[in-house]
C-alpha cells in the first residue's frame, strides 16, 4: 500500500464503514482504518505522531503511522514479529538516527514540539524520552555507577577525582539519586547493602529493573520499553508488570510486548500494528480485546493470525 | 566401572555396561607403555638418553623395541579378542574415514621408505608404496572397526618395534637416501621410529580403552590432544630451561651482599641547631652482571646494564609512541568511519604494515629517521622505529577489541542522551582494555627482541661500558616536590640493547666469551617476562574490574 491510496480514501463512508468490518477484505480494512485509529481521549497528548513512515534502504518498514499517546498512561504496541512495533517506539526518542541506512518522514510532536526538525537537541530529547531494551543491558561497573552514569555524563553531578579533591563533589546527591531511582524500580531493597558490587552479577529481572532506574535517574517524562519482559521468568516479568503500572502514575509509559495478556493486564490503551508497518487499530486496551473494529485485529487477538 | 549388574548385558539401549575392567586394564596398561616410550623416545631425539644406552645389560633401543611389540601385539590381541566377542565393546562399522586415510598415510610411507631402501629411486616404489598404503587403509576402512583400526595399527607399531629390536636398526646403522645428500644414523633413527610408533600406538590403545566407537573415538582424540599441548609446554620449558641452566650461573656471578651500619637521615632540627643523624643498618647487594657495563680492561665482571637501559628505553618509548596513536586510530576507525573502502584500505594496509620484516623497518629508520635525528644512531630513533613496529599489532588487536564490545552497551548510552565521545570514553574503552592490553603485551614481546632495527639505528659499540647518558647530568630523587631531578633528557645518543648485545657477543666469535651470551640471553628473557608480568597483571586487573 502507499501513501496514494490514503489520499483516496480519506473520507469513508459509513456504510462502507459497516460492511468493511464484517468483511475480511483487507481493501475494505484500510478505508477505515483511519477512524479505527483515530483515537480521542480525555487529557493532553504527550507524543503526538503524524504520518510517520519509516525506510530501511528499500524496506518501507512503517507506512504512515499516526496516533497521540496521552500522558501519563501505559500505551501497549502489540503486533507479530516484523510489524514495524519497534521501529515505531525507536522514532519516540529517535534512535533510530543511529542506524545509517534508516530514514524517517512525518512528525512526532513530543509536548507539542516537533522532535524531527533542525535544531533539535539529541541529548535534551533523550533526557525526556527514555528508553528500556529487551534484554538487560547494564554496564559492566558498579550498581551505583550504573544508576548514576546518565546525570554525571550531562554534568548534573560531579564525583570526580578533582570534585572530590577540591571537596565540591556532589556525592549526598548522588546517593540520593540512586536510592530514589532504585526505590522507584522497587530494586533498592534487594541491593541497598551492594551498591558497589558489579550490576553484571544481578539476576536478569533486577538487571532490568536496574535499567529502569538507570533511566529514570535522567528524569524522563516518557519511558519507551521495548518488549522489557520477553527474556525474563514469570515472577520477573509480573514484577516489571507491576513497576509499569506504578510508573504510570507520573510517567507517560509507551509498551512494546509479545504477549497479548500483558498488554491487557498493563496497559490503557492499545495499538495494534499488522504485518507491512501498518497501525491497524488503536484504542482502549479492553476494547481492543472485547470487541476490535476491524477483522483482521479480532483474528490475530483470538489467535487466528500471527 | 563394574556396575554392572547381573540384568546387563550390553544389549543396545542398556544405560549400565557390563564389566569391562579386564580390558580397560590391559587397555590401560599399553596406553602407559606407549607413553613412557615416547616420553623415552624424546628424551632420546634430543640426546639426553643415547638410543644405545645400557639398561640391566641390554640397550636402551632394545627396550624400546621390545615395548613396541608388545604395544603392537596387545592391541592386536585386544582388537580380535573385541572381535570374537571377548569384551564387551560398541565398535563402529567401519574405522572412519579420517582414521583410515591416516592409518593409509601411515602404510604409505612404511611401504614407500621399504620400498625406495631394497629396490632403489625407480618407478616401484611408488607402487609398493600405493598397494601398502591402499592395503592399511583399506583394513582400516572396511573392517568393522575393533579388527580393521587395531589390525592396521596395531602391525605398524609391531613392525617399528620389530626393526628396533632384531636390530635391523641397530647401533650401526646409518642410511643414506639415494638422491638426498644426508645420512641418517641409529642416533637419530631409532628414537624417530619409536617416537613416532609409541604415538600411534598410544592412540590406539586409548580408542580400546573406550570400548571404540565415538567412546573411543574421543578418548583418542583426547590422547593425541593432550600429548599435544604436553608437547607444547615441553618445548617451552626446554627452551626456557636451556637458557637458565646456560645463563644462571655468568648471570649470578660475583653477586655480593651484606650488611653494614650507617646514616639512614639527617636533618637540622630549627630550635636545636645540630645535626641529628639517625643511623641504622642497610643493606647493600652488589650484582655486577646487571649493575655494571663491559669491562674495558678485562678486571672484573662483564655486565650488561647498559643493554638493560637500552632495551628499557626502547620497549617504554615504543610504547609510549605506538599505544595513544594505534587506541585512536581503533576508535576512529570502529566507532566513527563508515565502514567502506577508506576502513578497506586501513585495514589491508596496517596487516601489511605488521607482517613488514623488521629489517626494512630499520632500513627505513637508518634512511629517512637517522639523517633527520641528529644524523647520528640514537634511542630516539629507535623509539621510533620500533613503535612503527608495534603501531599495527595495537590498531589490529585494539579494533578486534572495540568491535567485541556488545552494542548494547553503545544503545543504552545513547538512549540515555550521552553523547557518543563520552559513550567510547566512559563505556566502550573500559570494557575494550583487557583485550588492548593483550595486544600490547604480543607487540612488547616481539619488539623487545628485535635486533635488526636496532642495529641499524641504535646502535654504535657492541661492547658499551657506560649507560648512555639519556639522563644526563645524573638522574636522582630528592626531597623536594617533585621528588625527581631530571635536569636533561637526552634521546639522541646511541646506546645498547640487549638482543644487540647477544648478537655481538655471539657475532664477534669469542669461544670464552659464551657464558656472556648466555647470562644475557638469560636476562634479556627475564626483562621480556617482567614487561609480560606487568601485562598480564594488569590485564587481570582489569578484566575482574568489568566482571564483579
Amino acid at each position: 500500500m502507499s501513501e496514494t491510496d490514503f489520499t483516496q480514501t480519506e473520507e469513508p463512508t459509513p456504510g462502507v464503514d459497516d460492511t468493511g468490518s464484517e468483511t475480511t477484505a483487507g481493501e475494505t480494512d484500510e478505508r477505515v482504518r483511519e477512524e479505527w485509529t483515530d483515537y480521542s481521549f480525555a487529557g493532553d497528548a504527550k507524543l503526538s505522531v503524524e504520518d510517520l513512515d519509516v525506510y530501511y534502504g528499500d524496506d518501507h518498514a512503517l507506512k504512515g503511522v499516526s496516533m497521540d499517546i496521552p500522558e501519563e498512561s501505559v500505551t501497549a504496541l502489540i503486533g507479530p514479529s516484523g510489524c514495524g512495533k519497534s521501529t515505531f517506539l525507536r522514532c519516540l526518542n529517535r534512535m533510530n538516527d543511529r542506524i545509517n541506512a534508516a530514514r524517517v518522514d512525518g512528525s512526532v510532536e513530543l509536548d507539542g514540539e516537533e522532535i524531527y526538525q533542525d535544531g533539535v537537541d539529541l541529548v535534551e530529547l533523550r533526557k525526556r524520552v527514555g528508553m528500556v531494551f529487551q534484554a538487560p543491558n547494564p554496564f559492566p561497573k558498579s550498581i551505583r555507577d550504573n544508576i548514576s552514569y546518565g546525570p554525571r555524563k550531562h554534568g548534573d553531578l560531579d564525583t570526580g577525582l578533582v570534585a572530590r579533591l577540591l571537596g565540591r563533589d556532589d556525592a549526598d546527591q548522588e546517593l540520593e539519586l540512586v536510592e530514589q531511582s532504585l526505590r522507584q524500580a522497587a530494586l533498592w531493597d534487594e541491593v541497598e547493602d551492594r551498591l558497589d558490587d558489579n550490576a553484571l552479577g544481578l539476576s536478569g529481572g533486577q538487571q532490568q529493573r536496574l535499567c529502569i532506574a538507570r533511566c529514570l535517574a535522567v528524569g524522563p517524562d516518557v519511558i519507551l520499553m521495548d518488549e522489557p519482559a520477553s527474556a525474563l521468568d514469570p515472577v520477573a516479568t509480573s514484577k516489571i508488570e507491576d513497576l509499569i503500572e506504578d510508573l504510570a502514575e507520573d510517567y507517560t509509559v509507551v509498551v512494546v510486548t509479545h504477549s497479548m495478556q500483558q498488554a491487557a493486564r498493563i496497559s490503557d490503551q492499545t495499538a495494534v500494528f499488522l504485518t507491512g508497518g501498518e497501525l491497524v487499530e488503536y484504542d482502549d486496551t479492553g476494547k481492543i480485546f472485547e470487541n476490535p473494529e476491524s477483522q483482521r485485529v479480532e483474528d490475530y487477538i483470538t489467535g487466528k493470525f500471527g | 566401572m563394574s556396575l554392572g549388574t547381573d540384568a546387563s548385558t550390553g544389549s543396545a539401549g542398556a544405560i549400565v555396561t557390563g564389566d569391562s575392567s579386564t580390558r580397560e586394564l590391559l587397555s590401560g596398561g599399553l596406553v602407559a607403555v606407549s607413553f613412557a616410550s615416547f616420553v623415552v623416545s624424546l628424551l632420546a631425539v634430543a640426546q639426553y638418553v643415547p638410543a644405545d644406552a645400557a639398561i640391566g645389560g641390554v640397550t636402551l633401543a632394545t627396550v624400546l623395541g621390545g615395548a613396541l611389540a608388545v604395544v603392537g601385539l596387545g592391541v592386536v590381541a585386544l582388537g580380535a579378542g573385541s572381535y570374537a566377542g571377548a569384551f564387551e565393546t560398541e565398535p563402529g562399522q567401519t574405522g572412519g574415514l579420517v582414521s583410515a586415510a591416516f592409518v593409509g598415510a601411515l602404510w604409505f610411507a612404511v611401504g614407500g621408505l621399504v620400498g625406495a631402501q631394497t629396490l632403489g629411486l625407480s618407478l616401484t616404489w611408488p607402487v609398493l608404496a600405493v598397494v601398502t598404503g591402499g592395503v592399511g587403509g583399506g583394513v582400516a576402512l572396511l573392517a568393522r572397526e575393533d579388527l580393521g583400526v587395531t589390525l592396521s595399527t596395531g602391525l605398524f607399531v609391531l613392525l617399528s618395534g620389530l626393526v628396533v629390536l632384531t636390530g635391523l636398526v641397530g647401533p650401526g646403522w646409518r642410511w643414506s637416501p639415494e638422491g638426498f645428500s644426508i645420512t641418517v644414523t641409529a642416533v637419530v633413527g631409532i628414537p624417530v621410529i619409536t617416537l613416532f610408533a609409541a604415538l600411534v600406538g598410544a592412540w590406539t590403545a586409548a580408542r580400546v580403552y573406550g570400548g571404540f566407537g565415538p567412546q573411543g573415538r574421543q578418548l583418542g582424540a583426547h590422547m593425541l590432544i593432550g600429548t599435544n599441548a604436553a608437547g607444547m609446554l615441553a618445548l617451552l620449558g626446554s627452551i626456557v630451561g636451556f637458557i637458565v641452566v646456560r645463563g644462571f650461573g655468568p648471570m649470578t656471578e660475583g653477586i655480593k651482599y651484606g650488611l653494614y651500619w650507617g646514616p639512614w637521615t639527617w636533618f637540622n632540627p630549627p630550635l636545636v641547631d645540630t645535626w641529628v643523624v639517625v643511623e641504622g643498618p642497610i643493606v647493600w647487594f652488589y650484582w655486577p652482571f646487571v649493575m655494571e657495563g663491559y669491562s674495558t680492561l678485562g678486571a672484573g665482571v662483564d655486565g650488561v646494564l647498559p643493554a638493560i637501559v637500552g632495551t628499557v628505553w626502547l620497549v617504554a618509548g615504543a610504547i609510549v609512541f605506538a599505544v595513544p596513536l594505534g587506541v585512536g586510530a581503533a576508535v576512529f576507525l570502529t566507532e566513527y568511519a563508515d565502514k567502506g573502502r577508506f576502513t578497506f584500505l586501513v585495514e589491508i594496509s596496517t596487516n601489511g604494515l605488521w607482517s613488514t620484516p623488521s629489517i626494512v623497518y630499520g632500513l627505513f629508520g637508518l634512511a629517512f629517521l637517522v639523517p633527520r635525528l641528529g644524523n647520528t644512531n640514537s634511542i630516539l630513533a629507535g623509539q621510533l622505529v620500533l613503535g612503527f613496529m608495534l603501531l599495527p599489532l595495537v590498531v589490529i588487536t585494539s579494533r578486534e577489541s572495540l568491535k567485541s564490545v556488545p552494542d548494547e552497551y553503545r544503545d543504552a548510552s545513547a538512549a540515555l542522551g550521552v553523547t557518543k565521545w563520552e559513550t567510547i570514553k566512559s563505556v566502550v574503552l573500559p570494557a575494550s582494555l583487557p583485550g588492548v592490553i593483550t595486544g600490547i603485551i604480543l607487540g612488547v614481546g616481539r619488539i623487545a627482541g628485535e635486533t635488526a632495527p636496532i642495529l641499524l639505528v641504535t646502535t654504535s659499540s657492541p661492547f658499551p661500558s657506560e649507560v648512555a647518558g639519556v639522563v644526563e647530568g645524573g638522574f636522582r630523587f630528592t626531597s623536594a616536590f617533585p621528588f625527581v631531578a631530571v635536569p636533561d633528557v637526552n634521546l639522541i645518543q646511541s646506546s645498547s640493547a640487549l638482543p644487540y648485545q647477544l648478537f655481538a657477543v655471539i657475532g664477534a666469535g669469542l669461544g670464552e666469551n659464551l657464558d656472556f651470551a648466555w647470562g644475557t640471553a638469560l636476562v634479556l628473557l627475564l626483562v621480556v617476562m617482567s614487561f609480560y608480568a606487568v601485562g598480564v597483571a594488569s590485564r587481570i586487573y582489569f578484566r575482574r574490574k568489568l566482571n564483579q
